[in-house]
């Protein structure tokens, strides 16, 4: 009987740890909910740009629930990895081959945004008389303020860097003050497109020209809106000890996205501002 | 000769048949760009030269022949109104 009585106990135990070395998340409700979100939000886009009523309310309405349960759905995944033991080794590695993979989605949007631009403007139509950028159209001088954007946007690539390596090296103080200024340069490069956009002679209606820029840097800077916030709540993780030197996959997502942000810059820096321009 | 026979070579002397020849700038079938060209070429060739310029005139043929006249209405109009895309200066 007691030898019953120990297997019994030997499995009241062995039922509570699993035998590989993976994550079977619970249930949630996040993975529906961001479909149903993300389809308003596409819908209200279309009813916006068909110019239907309400369709921008719809638009903004989807986008901040998209918002909201990327909010609850990623606190879960930093609540799983940081508080609950669950992100093994080969949990982390799958994590981040699919933050890769996003990333490589990612780009093949922007490609998609570059495509279309060297296509109006490598052979412009004859509907704006051959010319690129189109007469009329004052294009913005590349080496005023969007060089100083390059600058902003590579200094803060540098700081970013140099802030994960102090992470890893334990240098606490380093750690902070690179992320914070890695955050304050991003600030500052949104900020200077934001006043480029308002003092720009042309708009998004005018012509293809206006239409291919403002598409382009315009995805851009919602990019760099996103990779804002994704440092800037690493840097509010690293301040509140959430993150280890071994677990610190939001951290490493968010340079890694950062630096995406900042090569599509250089390479809409060249072919855009400046190949674009007089 | 017949009636017929006369009526032709009546015909053939007051009517050339010819069309625009093969121009190397432009040599697939999307002939948009000959038309656009030869069309800003003879308005930039009268600007520079007089409507009475007779070597003028083959620019003048060239976009009657390859222009729909759809397009050649809507750029005249354009030309009017000041708002022609391209720079029709010499």
């Amino acid at each position: 009987m007691q030898h019953n009585k120990t297997n019994l106990n030997l499995q009241l135990i062995k039922n509570k740890y699993q035998s590989h070395t993976y994550h079977l998340v619970d249930q949630s409700p996040w993975p529906i909910l961001i479909s149903w979100t993300l389809f308003f939000m596409a819908i209200g886009a279309v009813l916006y740009m068909h110019g239907y009523n309400n369709g921008g309310l719809l638009l903004n309405l989807g986008f901040f629930l998209t918002s909201a349960v990327m909010y609850f759905w990623l606190s879960d995944i930093h609540i799983e990895g940081s508080f609950l033991g669950n992100h093994t080794k080969e949990v982390k590695n799958g994590l981040m081959i699919g933050f890769i993979l996003f990333v490589i989605s990612e780009v093949f949007a922007f490609i998609s945004v570059f495509w279309a631009y060297f296509h109006s403007s490598i052979v412009p139509s004859v509907e704006i008389g051959g010319y690129w950028p189109p007469l009329g159209i004052v294009p913005l001088n590349p080496f005023s303020i969007p060089l100083l954007n390059t600058f902003l946007l590579l200094s803060s690539g540098a700081f970013i860097t140099y802030g994960h390596h102090a992470f890893i090296a334990g240098k606490r103080v380093f750690t902070i003050n690179s992320f914070f200024m890695t955050v304050v340069l991003a600030v500052v490069f949104t900020l200077f497109q934001y006043i480029e956009y308002t003092d720009s002679s042309f708009s998004i209606a005018d012509s293809v020209f206006g239409t291919t820029f403002y598409a382009s840097t315009g995805l851009h800077g919602f990019h760099v809106i996103v990779g804002t916030i994704f440092i800037f709540i690493g840097f509010l993780r690293i301040i509140n000890y959430n993150v280890t030197k071994q677990g610190h996959l939001g951290i490493e997502t968010g340079i890694l996205y950062w630096h995406f942000v900042d090569i599509v810059w250089l390479f809409l820096f060249i072919a855009v501002y400046f190949w674009g321009s007089n | 000769m017949s009636d017929s026979e006369v009526d032709i070579v009546e015909l053939r002397s007051k009517y050339v048949l010819k069309t625009v020849p093969f121009d190397a700038r432009f040599p697939n079938q999307n002939q948009t760009r000959n038309c656009f060209q030869n069309y800003t070429d003879y308005f930039k060739c009268v600007k520079a030269k007089g409507e009475d310029f007779a070597p003028c005139q083959q620019f003048l043929q060239a976009y009657k022949a390859l222009c729909p006249n759809g397009w050649t209405e809507k750029w005249d109009a354009q030309r009017e109104s000041g708002t022609f895309p391209a720079s029709l200066e010499p």
